[in-house]
């Protein structure tokens, strides 16, 4: 009986921790409930890139970062995923067709100029000038009240610049963005100082035009092309109405199995509410603590994790109650139960959790969540189901005989009908049978 | 020994009556493969179910408006995006439930949801503005909510994949069971998950035909889940026949056996697939919309899984322990009629 005092007061202990972390530690939900964008790249190859290289994401990966913090936004995420893609996850954005826009561009600056053809068919032909030499960007006014984009060159940048302007007096040099042309400007003389204006035309650049721009640059090109393959965005009103309903969805759906198993289980039901509670606040702490981000289908997961502890439960109870009904001692009956139920909850669980761990390798982001969630959900269920739920059964109803079989739903006419086990020597020992 | 079990009269005998389950199995399992076959020869993506953006490459783009739309009103968004340039679009409308977002938040009622399925855009922002146009244009309040859109390589991907972890889920558990129990008790096992996959797969089936269901990437996580639960189930029942049969096994017949090991797990079985039902029928009524159809496909499973492992599993395995026992008398080995040994 003292172990099982120890038992109960380390149990509490544990409960009252996973209570700090609830109230301490902030939930990571999910961009489907507050709401955000995700967008998948992918690294496309061409016909100088035949193959992605690690090196190639991570500076891809390097350019993307730059460009999504450039957006201002707390909390984003960028993420390689396999070979060749990457994952951006902006939460709480206003305007994600903007984001969108911005983050898929190559945002390739280049110097051109021209270059008669055998044919005597002028095209552009790149300089070797290209946003790599610039180290810098800003927006800026020209002298007749345009808005423009100032460019600073890095030392090596200037004087590539500055022999380029001096080769090209009197010749136009063109620049090019993403592949289009912005400005062509005749040189009038060599610049050497390192600077440079980009100019919209003669319609000139809307400021937002010159600020994308601007960022585009700063932020430095992509070192290959990307394209977006997959986009989904929620908004925070319909994130905040699923958090709501899963709430509601949530309270409403364990009220009832608790009711429903104090109703059919009477005392031990009782117990199993107890441990259900001590089961959410402990899978509750350990999401806070990994921490899992809640997504839809993890709560999902959560959800049906609390089925499958109350089936713990109830294989446990009905075994009790069949032990008890061969007319064993409440102690011997009780420890009987779990040892003959653990096999079909172990068993049970471990295949869940083998397709946990299938699900988690193989899934895409939503699959993985509500994987993770089901899997921590299993094992604190065995730990609940066995450790809580026995101790506090031993604990309220200590040994000797079953003087109230309606505690357990039983009536005394039942004791003594049902079939009896006969058990080995060492089962007898286990269960604490006295001869 | 007392073995009151194996004659009481109240005991249902499963046994006995095992055509009767495999009859029903059939009835319940038929309609959904004729769905199937139909789905496969008639529709051009030739997928037994009907298959959203998850699996083919799409682009669906949902707005909320206050009210509830009406199926004229859904018709002249169609022609008005038709008109717009849109191509193909398909137009649905998610009712909300309406009760429970109005009393928690008076301001932003979500009424209903359209939603618009065009093809995939990756960066093409022009259709997105015409779509927001034509929208805007006939409910000035609609609000956009959310946007969904893969590529058509990444959804053909996600499906192999999809279709990959089913396997190596369905292999795994068959593994741990045939080291755990029996090979036959493996096989059987899978039997019976492969009956509720098909069931659940069917009903989704008939859902397409006549309601254009589709199914999503949740979906198959659904139909794991439900696998998994099953298997709980069968697990259960089969673990009570390997225990009874090691106290049990020179007093009764196998078929005694099983009637006696699935009375005793009777209660077991329903109160454990009452409990998660009654969670699921909640998160079906209380929850989001964006996970309906995943709660219903997982309570249809678990209601087949219970059936299953209750009727349909344990049957099977004693009418191929039965047919295994004809063979080896047949063929003059006498072979002691034994149950699994853990």
């Amino acid at each position: 009986m003292k172990n099982k005092k120890i038992m109960f007061w380390a149990i509490m202990l544990l409960v009252i921790a996973a209570v700090i972390v609830i109230l301490h530690k902030p939930t990571k939900l999910g961009l489907d409930l507050v709401g955000g964008s995700r967008l998948i790249l992918e690294a496309q190859t061409t016909e100088t890139i035949a193959k992605i290289t690690p090196e190639m994401m991570d500076s891809l990966q390097y350019a993307i970062e730059n460009r999504v913090n450039a957006l201002g936004v707390a909390e984003t995420n960028v993420q390689q995923i396999g070979e060749k893609r990457l994952m951006i996850e902006i939460p709480s954005i206003k305007d994600p067709a903007k984001a969108k826009e911005f983050l898929g561009e190559t945002a390739e600056l280049e110097f051109k100029k021209e270059s008669q053809g055998f044919n005597g068919v002028t095209s552009w032909v790149s300089t070797g000038l290209t946003g790599k030499d610039v180290s810098k960007a800003l927006v800026s006014t020209s002298n007749n009240g345009q808005w423009v984009v100032s460019l600073e060159f890095k030392p090596e940048g200037a004087k590539k610049f500055g022999k380029l302007t001096q080769e090209l007096v009197g010749k136009q040099m063109a620049i090019f963005f993403n592949g289009e042309m912005q400005s062509a400007p005749v040189i009038q003389e060599p610049i050497l100082g390192g600077h440079a204006q980009i100019s919209g035309g003669d319609s000139g650049f809307a400021y937002e035009e010159a600020k994308k721009m601007v960022d585009l640059i700063n932020a430095g090109a992509l070192p290959v092309p990307a394209k977006i393959i997959e986009e989904s965005l929620v908004g925070p009103t319909l994130g905040a109405d699923s958090i709501e309903k899963s709430k509601t969805a949530g309270i409403i759906g364990i009220s009832l199995v608790m009711l429903f198993m104090l109703l059919y289980y009477r005392l031990p039901g009782l117990i199993a509410d107890m441990a259900l509670i001590i089961y959410s606040l402990v899978v509750f702490a350990i999401f806070k603590i990994v921490p899992v981000t809640l997504t839809l289908a993890g709560i999902a997961g959560f959800i049906l994790s609390i089925g499958m502890a109350v089936d713990a439960n109830i294989l446990i109870f009905e075994r009790t109650k069949e032990e008890l009904r061969s007319g064993r001692t409440l102690f011997t009956a009780i420890n009987a139960g779990f040892d003959r139920a653990f096999t079909s909850i172990f068993d049970s669980n471990m295949t869940t959790i083998i397709t946990c761990v299938i699900l988690y390798f193989l899934g895409t982001s939503i699959i993985k969540g509500f994987a993770l969630t089901l899997v921590i959900g299993v094992l604190v269920s065995m730990f609940t189901a066995i450790t809580v739920t026995k101790n506090f059964m031993h604990l309220m109803f200590g040994a000797g005989q079953l003087k109230h079989p309606g505690w357990f739903g039983l009536r005394q006419s039942d004791i003594g009908k049902a079939y009896e086990v006969q058990e080995t020597k060492r089962e007898k020992a286990k269960f604490g049978v006295l001869d | 020994m007392n073995e009151t079990i194996l004659h009481d009269k109240k005991i249902i005998d499963v046994v006995k009556y095992r055509w009767v389950w495999f009859g029903l199995s059939l009835l319940l399992i038929v309609p959904g493969l004729v769905a199937m076959a139909y789905s496969v020869i008639k529709y051009p993506t030739h997928f037994p179910v009907k298959v959203g953006i998850d699996f083919t490459g799409g682009t669906i783009t949902q707005y909320t408006v206050p009210d509830n739309v009406s199926n004229n009103e859904m018709g002249k968004i169609r022609t008005n995006l038709e008109k717009a340039g849109i191509e193909n679009p398909v137009i649905q409308v998610l009712k909300s439930n309406n009760a429970i977002s109005k009393a928690n938040d008076k301001k932003n009622n979500i009424g209903a949801i359209i939603s618009i399925k065009t093809a995939f855009q990756s960066n093409d922002k022009q259709s997105e503005q015409k779509i927001a146009t034509v929208i805007k244009q006939d409910y000035p309040e609609a609000e956009l909510v959310q946007v969904s859109s893969i590529g058509p390589t990444l959804g053909s991907e996600l499906f192999k994949n999809s279709m990959f972890a089913l396997i190596l889920a369905f292999v795994g558990i068959v593994a741990y069971l045939t080291i755990r129990f029996q090979l036959d008790y493996a096989v059987i096992a899978m039997l019976s998950l492969a009956h509720d996959a098909l069931f659940v797969l069917g009903v989704f089936s008939i859902l397409g035909i006549l309601f254009d269901v589709h199914i999503d990437a949740l979906f198959i996580t659904a139909v794991l889940t439900v696998i998994g639960f099953s298997n709980h189930d069968t697990i259960v029942v089969f673990d009570r026949i390997r225990e009874n049969c090691r106290f049990l096994a020179k007093k009764a017949s196998f078929p005694e056996i099983v009637n006696a090991s699935v009375n005793q797990t009777l209660a077991r079985s329903i109160n454990t697939s009452l409990t998660t039902l009654i969670t699921l029928i909640a998160l079906y009524l209380f929850g989001g919309e964006t996970t309906k159809e995943f709660v219903f496909a997982m309570i249809v499973g678990i209601a087949i899984g219970t059936y299953s492992s209750i009727f349909f599993a344990s049957t099977l395995l004693d009418w191929w322990r039965e047919k295994q026992d004809k063979a080896s008398k047949s063929g003059g080995v006498s072979k002691p009629r034994e149950g699994a040994v853990a």
